[in-house]
């Protein structure tokens, strides 16, 4: 799957971009507040209709500008043109020239993995972290996932009401705890299955990055281990005190482990990222294995916190995925990439909101 | 600055608390009504009102009716013995449309929503146990949406119903008649798996 167009208009620092891109390894350089990352950010944004710095579409806006226009054309299972509009008064999303109605018809088209800073809070940061991890491979993988998500979310906050009004409406309440136990058992079981499958490939990613003899191991820890219902029956009383639902797979985490300890207390700075960039990667390599097609991958940043032997081993997992027909984009301050790099890497300029292509002779001198 | 005549600005605020009417669409309906013919308007304005006056909702199954009770409750051919529970008065027509049901209906008016504060009380479920009993009734059949809420409702009725002993049951998830899978989305096709039936 690749992008064969992008064009923006008033997108954070760019007033207008229009450029043509092929498969391949494409190199953004340039300094600090030149758009390297708004590059990234378009991209992601249209596959996921979310940023990856986790802000709202104003703020996606050119400075002083009513809205913004992202599109592009995908080439993936068919080429497909998407076209995404957003300003605070109007919201626009085409695909091929038509609406889109419903999201599910749209999510897919265009599938993306980010490798970025914050993925280090994977690693270090709360349960929710990589509750969103699991979701969103979920999401990319399992059609009907993201309706029962949202389901789930929803009866799950109806129960919450009912728990926090008095005098307490048991069958009502009984009522919304069958939706959350029906929804949430489903989403445990595809969360079981999930783990299993992803941990493999994170253990195998994480083992050419780091060069380290250490195990890493994936572990699914469920808020219900067993029978949902009975464990809603048992906190009861507590849930009755907290006036909130007390299990359940919002309430789920997944275990990191380096030799069996803890990688976020006992891990280094390394070792945390490279785990980081090890679960991302297996997240590609999952989609790619489900899909036929690798996603494009974004990489920002992430390659100056790894130090020269971890790159040499992240190194050629990137030029496999973008030798099957698939497309890398990703952000540089300076020409530090080791040069074994692929020849035939497109390398890209970006100065203040442009963007303009490094004629092909001057790539990485051997 | 020249302003719009206050009588007009009136109308324009009142057109647009219509549903689906914005503020453009209420200010061109409003310009419409006080160019045209007046005797169109008089029409219109003499519908509205009388519309208003004489459609009220049937006491007992909660139709919308000029009489009361309405004519599908007091239609005798109808079967006494089987009531279908929607969620507004316009979804009678839905079903009506089909042709197939020939009991009685019964409108709740809304459904649970803890979240927008709808509790039991604020539909119309009183009145359908109130119904249950003395009209000799043996199945209630629950033709309420398939979102969280709607879910929440059947089984919250089928509890409260439990207790008087009928039989309550709902409309079944599945594939749309007529149509290739390409029309159901993922989760009614999950559903639709689920309810799958033997062909012979």
């Amino acid at each position: 799957m690749h992008l064969a167009q992008l064009r923006l208009r008033d997108f954070r620092n760019y007033a207008r971009l229009d450029v043509d891109l092929t498969p391949g390894f494409h190199l953004l350089l340039g300094g600090n507040a030149q758009g390297k990352t708004n590059i990234l950010e378009a991209i992601y944004l249209l596959a996921t209709l979310r940023s990856f710095r986790g802000v709202g579409g104003a703020q996606m806006i050119r400075h002083d500008h009513r809205g913004y226009f992202v599109g592009a054309t995908v080439v993936g299972e068919g080429t497909h043109a998407v076209k995404m509009y957003w300003s605070p008064k109007e919201r626009r999303l085409t695909l091929n020239g038509d609406p889109v109605r419903r999201l599910g018809d749209y999510l897919g088209v265009l599938r993306v993995v980010v490798f970025c800073t914050e993925d280090l809070q994977l690693v270090k940061g709360a349960a929710g972290q990589r509750r969103r991890f699991l979701n969103l491979l979920l999401a990319q993988t399992h059609p009907a996932y993201l309706t029962m998500l949202q389901r789930y979310a929803r009866a799950v906050r109806s129960r919450n009401a009912l728990l926090r009004q008095r005098p307490l409406d048991e069958t009502a309440l009984e009522s919304f705890s069958r939706e959350v136990v029906g929804t949430g058992t489903e989403i445990t079981r595809l969360r079981h299955e999930l783990i299993p499958r992803i941990s493999p490939l994170a253990r195998l990613a994480y083992r050419r990055i780091s060069n380290d003899a250490e195990e890493l191991k994936l572990e699914y820890r469920p808020s219900v281990r067993a029978d949902f219902a009975a464990e809603l029956a048992r906190v009861r009383t507590r849930e009755l005190n907290y006036r909130t639902t007390l299990v359940g797979p919002h309430r789920d985490d997944l275990d990191l482990t380096l030799d069996r300890k803890p990688a976020s207390q006992f891990g280094s700075e390394g070792q945390k990222r490279s785990l980081a960039v090890a679960l991302k990667m297996a997240q590609a390599e999952y989609v790619t294995g489900l899909r036929g097609a690798p996603p494009i991958l974004l990489i920002d940043d992430v390659m100056g916190e790894l130090d020269a032997k971890r790159r040499a081993g992240l190194l050629p997992l990137l030029e496999r995925s973008h030798q099957a027909s698939g497309q890398v984009f990703m952000t540089c301050t300076e020409e530090n990439w080791p040069h074994e790099l692929g020849r035939r890497l497109q390398r890209w300029e970006v100065v203040s909101g442009t963007l303009n292509r490094v004629a092909d002779g001057a790539a990485a001198p051997a | 600055m020249a302003s719009l005549p206050p009588s007009l600005t009136r109308l324009i605020a009142a057109l647009s608390h219509l549903p689906g009417v914005g503020p453009r669409s209420a200010e061109r309906l409003a310009l419409h009504l006080v160019q045209g013919e007046p005797g169109g308007v008089k029409e219109l304005a003499r519908a509205i009102v009388e519309a208003r006056e004489t459609v009220r909702n049937c006491s007992t199954c909660g139709a919308l009716t000029e009489t009361d009770p309405c004519e599908l409750c007091r239609d005798d051919r109808r079967d006494r013995a089987l009531i279908c529970v929607v969620e507004r008065p316009v979804d009678i027509l839905l079903v009506e449309k089909a042709g197939v049901f020939r009991g009685r209906f019964h409108v709740l008016g809304g459904k649970l929503s803890p979240l927008n504060g709808v509790e039991p009380e604020d539909l119309r479920i009183a009145e359908l146990e109130r119904r249950v009993g003395p009209e000799g009734i043996r199945e209630v059949i629950l033709a309420l949406p398939t979102d969280v809420e709607g879910d929440a409702t059947c089984h919250y009725l089928a509890q409260r119903l439990r207790e008087v002993g009928i039989q309550v049951t709902r409309l079944a998830h599945g594939l749309p008649a007529g149509s290739g899978l390409e029309y159901a989305d993922e989760l009614t096709l999950t559903r639709a798996l689920e309810g799958r039936s033997s062909v012979l």
